[in-house]
């Protein structure tokens, strides 16, 4: 789940897949802005044929976080 | 033809395109439901009939919700009938929400399921609230009412007709300025406001509505505007699915604001490596700033304006557009500080590092440098300010200015 989501990130942020960690920030340390972030969770809502929560990711800041939301969803 | 009333661009267009498609939403995934002009009226009828049974007609009756058919329906119920309408923004925090709600003199709720935190709060909070209607509750209980079954079991039509030139709506203001404010609008105030223009938009054009239902610009135009033309209004119902539902409902035509211009013009730029001028060109056309500020050529809100000591008018929002043209510049605010004008700029950081500039402040400066040879003397600006963090926003995105 962490690899594909680091593949879908460096499709929206120029950085390098190895400098992409688990607790890196979106906005912060990544650079993506709330537009990037939201169409970005439109690519995983395709990638893993799922439908996310807009009240609940919200308070998604860091890429483990994501991660953790999306293996609720998968199950 | 400009009309008068919320009724009457109801009334006209039912007739007009009776049972063709007024709104498209998604029912499940890639699935699309569609509700008639007619049937729009008839369903607002319902509510109306409904709340003149609770024995509010005339009340103020707030929504919120993310836009959805029920939104539609209550808001065009509830102002036909002769109660005021008062939209609220769905993501303001409880507490707010219903401070705004007894601000308002609110006696009836209307709440999409989204909101149950305001729901669990608002009778202790909102003493004077009478009737907490969920958009999507199947059966009414002691708790609330079913606004489904509401609907159901008034079946019938209402002809009442509201006066242009009393009370229909109390919208508030994002706050730019500090505290919110409700502004009082009447009938004539909203439906001429959306009908008197004539934008050479064709009947039946397919509109993608993106924007907060509360927003005073998506209400008017996407929605009002759009019923008095006959448009196929379709909901879009996240800007997470922005994408995927341009390509479901294949819209003739979105309104934006100008932030989410901006951000999908630097990703096509992106894409196809192109000068962001030319991208709005390309991309949006002559219609550019006509799209941003929904009709009329704009320059900038009269508060904002700056008056120089030799007496020259400066709109902020004209230097603001003209620098933030730069692929460099996220974020741009321009004021006066000091007697002098001043920008302050959040720049495009992910850009600065792609292309290996270090020295931020230098960068800025050398485009300033530029900008400022061009500009007349009273339009130049004299001061930069570099910021490392984005603006704060209101809640329809825009930059705090104070």
């Amino acid at each position: 789940m962490f690899d594909k989501l680091v593949e879908v990130i460096c499709n929206y942020v120029e950085v390098e897949p190895e400098n992409v960690r688990p607790e890196s920030r979106f906005m912060e340390d990544l650079g993506f802005t709330s537009f990037d972030f939201m169409s970005m969770l439109g690519e995983l809502e395709e990638t893993f044929d799922v439908e996310v929560d807009q009240q609940e990711v919200v308070n998604i800041r860091t890429v483990q976080e994501a991660v953790d939301y999306l293996e609720t969803l998968v199950k | 033809m400009t009309l008068s009333t919320i009724r009457e661009i109801l009334v006209q267009s039912a007739e007009q395109f009776g049972q063709g498609d007024a709104v498209r939403y998604k029912a499940g995934k890639d699935q699309i439901e569609t509700k008639s002009y007619v049937q729009l009226k008839q369903d607002s009828e319902s509510f109306s009939l409904a709340l003149m049974d609770l024995g509010e007609q005339g009340a103020h009756v707030a929504v919120t919700g993310m836009t959805s058919y029920p939104w539609l329906v209550t808001y065009l119920g509830t102002v036909n009938c002769g109660c005021v309408a008062v939209p609220l923004d769905v993501s303001l925090p409880a507490e707010e929400m219903c401070e705004l709600i007894s601000r308002a003199d609110v006696t009836t709720v209307v709440l999409d399921e989204i909101r149950m935190d305001v729901a669990a709060i608002l009778r202790q909070r909102c003493p004077e609230v009478k009737h907490l209607i969920m958009m999507k509750k199947e059966e009414s209980d002691t708790e609330a009412l079913s606004f489904t079954q509401l609907l159901a079991e008034h079946q019938g039509s209402c002809t009442y007709q509201p006066d242009p030139d009393s009370l229909c709506t109390i919208m508030f203001t994002s706050g730019t300025t500090g505290k919110s404010k409700g502004v009082m609008l009447t009938h004539r105030n909203m439906a001429e406001n959306a009908t008197c223009l004539d934008m050479k938009i064709p009947a039946r054009t397919v509109i993608l509505s993106v924007l907060p239902i509360h927003h005073a610009y998506c209400l008017s135009m996407d929605i009002l505007k759009g019923l008095s033309l006959g448009s196929i209004i379709c909901i879009n119902d996240s800007l997470i699915r922005m994408a995927k539902n341009i390509q479901l409902f294949k819209p003739e035509m979105i309104l934006m604001v100008p932030l989410m211009i901006e951000t999908l013009a630097k990703k096509l730029e992106d894409a196809a490596a192109l000068p962001p001028q030319l991208v709005k060109q390309q991309v949006f056309g002559e219609q550019f700033h006509t799209i941003c500020s929904g009709g009329a050529y704009l320059t900038g809100r009269k508060k904002n304006l700056i008056i120089t000591k030799n007496g020259e008018n400066v709109s902020p929002e004209e230097l603001e557009n003209k620098l933030g043209e730069d692929r460099l510049v996220q974020e741009i605010l321009v004021r006066e500080n000091e007697g002098v004008i001043e920008a302050e700029i959040f720049p495009d950081l992910e850009y600065a590092a792609k292309k290996g500039i270090e020295d931020l402040q230098a960068a800025l400066q050398e485009r300033i440098n530029a900008y400022n040879r061009t500009a007349p003397a009273h339009k130049r600006v004299y001061r930069l300010k570099v910021r490392n963090t984005e603006f704060e926003k209101t809640p329809s995105k825009k930059i705090k200015r104070y």
